[in-house]
């Protein structure tokens, strides 16, 4: 455990900023909800601050931005967002695949066709976004703490956010001659927009992409009038968020018939109580014991019980016999609690997921 | 050559036609109930007039030297009444955004039923062996006698539906695009059915939200309101009396739907009344008549073309009034006699 780095999610702060921009400039692929923009970055650590020092009763347009930074070095590696309510200020669009059902019953014929309508209905919802980190970190219980960690929060603010949980992921892309292409735009915005992808979303990045949605035409679309490419990206996440689907499934969120408008990247949704996260988080006192002398337990997530000073960290679910939290001197201080104070505290291995159950 | 209303006895006649129109020619499917009913209901407009709105006026056009029929045509009163009228109808839809710098325009096919209550010339078809002597010509044009005559018993607006494109081995790619996707059947199959009347089955299965014509394929795309290369004469004779494409298509092949006001139509504008006069011998032949002539009474319509235009009297105590000159066998075939009159058409 000695050996481990050091890591720990906290909310963003203005020193972030360029870290932030970086991990903005390094997202693979590019993320239309965290643009390379310095304005629009500023303006978010902004909106967090302004965010965790109000008073809330219920969701509204609030963003949260957090960092994980490696203490070893003091070096932010990644960031991710929550925003308490999709659709706050805007509406939140999404694809919704949807079957229509044509019958006749003179010709005894009864002929399902699959539609895409534009949809509002996940503007409700919380949502979690604006996931970077740095590729040497990928994969490894960092990746699972940063992402996770916002779990955490909801956890413990449960007013701030929705019942529902909302998590996108980066649609199906393709290299073609060098460029990324996604055949779902291809085959749809490009008729619209006469834009490629990389263009438009950049726009939505600075903009916002319903700024760009709502220029989008009203009507459903015929599936089988899409490229056969187009049709297989639909709810196909990108190659590099294989894993955190999986993570994200194994947590509890399930597939959705919602897309993204744009790539057509799945989203996943949940009841917050259906989580592995909600339902196996508890309170445990702090004990605080030199890292040599804490014994072997699986790896936890450990919050703090700070709205503006979040802490969430690593450590091992190493609980004494009357349920008390083993933590080390280290561990105790980067989340700032005395021996005694209780810790929210969760295993972090998942359930293994079948999907082909979902 | 004449025209005259289908009679009971035409149903050898009509199957011949029905065999030799094939796929794309809706209309006269190779059926028999089907092809007893349509004359049943030719036979009821013609004999009752009951002003009912499903009218069908179905003619022939008949080989008076051996009484054969070499060509038929139609008019339906009123379309859509009893069974459901479909097309596409094609627009467009702007799609503009002053912050984003974007301003396109975007074709969309939209399902519907405008023509609904609208006249329709339809079903004309001409036998290979009378493809001569402008007996095309005699089969489109007399329908706008006929409405001219009868003008009472039809709406506002006339329409024609033409055959689209196919590829020289039958297909549509309108159809492939579009159509294969919704019917779970072979356009000759979703033909058939509409030929039968059996349309409701458009509605249930069509796609009810517009299509985005980008969505199609380039082949698709191109074969809108596009005409079958058989199919370009007629719809330049139509386009002669001012019919025109207002963006109306077939649903399933993306043919053009040509539409005009029936007032508007040249031949039902310029036509005329005549008394007849008849002069000795008969008519010299030719190749290229111009003037039709049709009687006046609809249970005996006849209508065919003759030699002589319409003249004016210029003296005497008939000074002023329009006649029009008939050979004996002319007359004979229009069965008129002196003194009777007839509608007339130049050009």
């Amino acid at each position: 455990m000695s050996s481990a780095p050091m890591l720990v999610v906290r909310p963003a702060e203005s020193r972030d900023l360029l870290a932030l921009e970086r991990l903005a400039a390094t997202a693979t692929p590019r993320l239309t909800n965290l643009p390379p923009h310095r304005d629009r970055l500023e303006e978010r650590i902004t909106r967090s601050q302004r965010s965790l020092r109000a008073e809330i009763d219920f969701p509204g347009d609030e963003i949260y931005c957090f960092v994980l930074e490696d203490l070893e070095t003091q070096e932010v590696v990644g960031t991710a967002s929550l925003r308490a309510e999709a659709g706050a200020r805007e509406a939140y669009y999404t694809y919704r695949q949807e079957t229509l059902i044509h019958a006749s019953q003179q010709l005894n014929v009864r002929h399902e066709v699959q539609t895409l309508a534009l949809s509002h209905e996940v503007s409700e919802a919380t949502l979690l976004c604006a996931l970077s980190l740095d590729t040497r970190y990928r994969e490894t219980d960092a990746d699972s703490l940063l992402r996770r960690a916002r779990l955490m929060f909801i956890a413990q603010y449960p007013e701030r956010f929705a019942n529902e949980l909302a998590v996108a992921f980066p649609g199906y892309l393709e290299v073609r001659d060098e460029h990324v292409v996604s055949p779902f735009w291809d085959s749809v915005g490009q008729h619209f927009f006469d834009r490629d992808f990389n263009e438009i979303n950049q726009m939505a990045g600075v903009r916002s992409k319903s700024f760009i949605a709502e220029v989008m035409p009203p009507f459903p679309l015929y599936l089988p009038l899409l490229t056969p490419q187009a049709r297989a990206a639909i709810g196909r996440e990108n190659q590099r968020h294989e894993y955190a689907m999986q993570e994200m499934l194994a947590e509890g969120f399930s597939r959705s018939r919602h897309v993204d408008i744009f790539d057509a990247g799945p989203l996943l949704l949940a009841e917050r109580e259906r989580l592995h996260t909600f339902a196996n988080c508890g309170w445990h006192p702090v004990r605080i014991r030199p890292a040599e002398s804490l014994p072997d337990a699986v790896p936890a997530m450990v919050a703090n019980q700070r709205l503006g000073g979040f802490r969430c960290v690593l450590a091992r679910y190493a609980l004494t016999p009357t349920g008390q939290l083993m933590l080390t001197p280290e561990q105790a201080e980067v989340l700032g609690v005395e021996e005694g104070r209780a810790v929210l505290a969760v295993p972090m291995p998942l359930p293994a997921v079948d999907e082909g159950e979902l | 050559m004449r025209i005259r209303p289908i009679a009971r006895h035409d149903i050898e006649g009509l199957k011949v036609l029905a065999r030799e129109t094939g796929v794309g020619f809706t209309s006269l499917p190779d059926n028999h109930e089907f092809l007893i009913a349509k004359i049943e209901r030719t036979l009821a407009a013609f004999e009752s007039r009951e002003q009912s709105e499903d009218r069908l006026y179905f003619f022939v056009l008949e080989d008076d030297s051996d009484g054969s029929i070499a060509g038929c045509c139609a008019v339906e009163a009123c379309v859509g009444t009893d069974a459901p009228f479909y097309h596409y109808r094609l627009g467009s839809l702007a799609h503009s955004s002053v912050q984003l710098n974007l301003h396109r325009t975007l074709d969309t096919l939209t399902l519907c039923s405008d023509h609904t209550g609208d006249a329709e010339v339809c079903s004309l078809f001409l036998r290979e062996d009378w493809r001569r002597d402008r007996n095309g010509a005699l089969l489109s044009k007399v329908r706008w006698l006929f409405m001219a005559q009868f003008r009472e018993a039809f709406p506002d607006k006339v329409l024609a539906e033409m055959r689209g494109v196919f590829t020289p081995e039958g297909r549509s790619p309108f159809w492939e695009c579009l159509g294969s996707h919704f019917f779970p059947m072979d356009f000759d199959e979703a033909d058939r059915l509409t030929g039968m009347g059996q349309k409701s089955f458009i509605g249930e299965l069509m796609p009810k939200f517009p299509i985005y014509t980008p969505f199609l394929s380039e082949s698709a795309r191109a074969a809108i309101g596009q005409v079958h290369e058989h199919t370009r004469p007629a719809v330049a004779m139509l386009k002669k009396e001012g019919l025109r494409w207002e963006g109306y298509v077939d649903i399933f092949d993306g043919g053009p739907t040509v539409e005009a006001y029936i007032d508007d139509v040249r031949a039902v504008r310029d036509s005329q009344l005549a008394r007849v006069e008849l002069i000795e011998g008969n008519a010299p032949v030719t190749d290229r008549p111009s003037i039709m002539a049709s009687t006046l009474s609809m249970a005996d319509f006849r209508a065919s073309w003759i030699s002589h235009a319409v003249t004016q009297v210029s003296e005497g105590p008939d000074e002023g009034e329009s006649v029009v000159c008939l050979y004996r066998d002319e007359a004979e075939r229009l069965g008129v006699s002196a003194g009777d009159s007839l509608r007339v058409l130049a050009g």
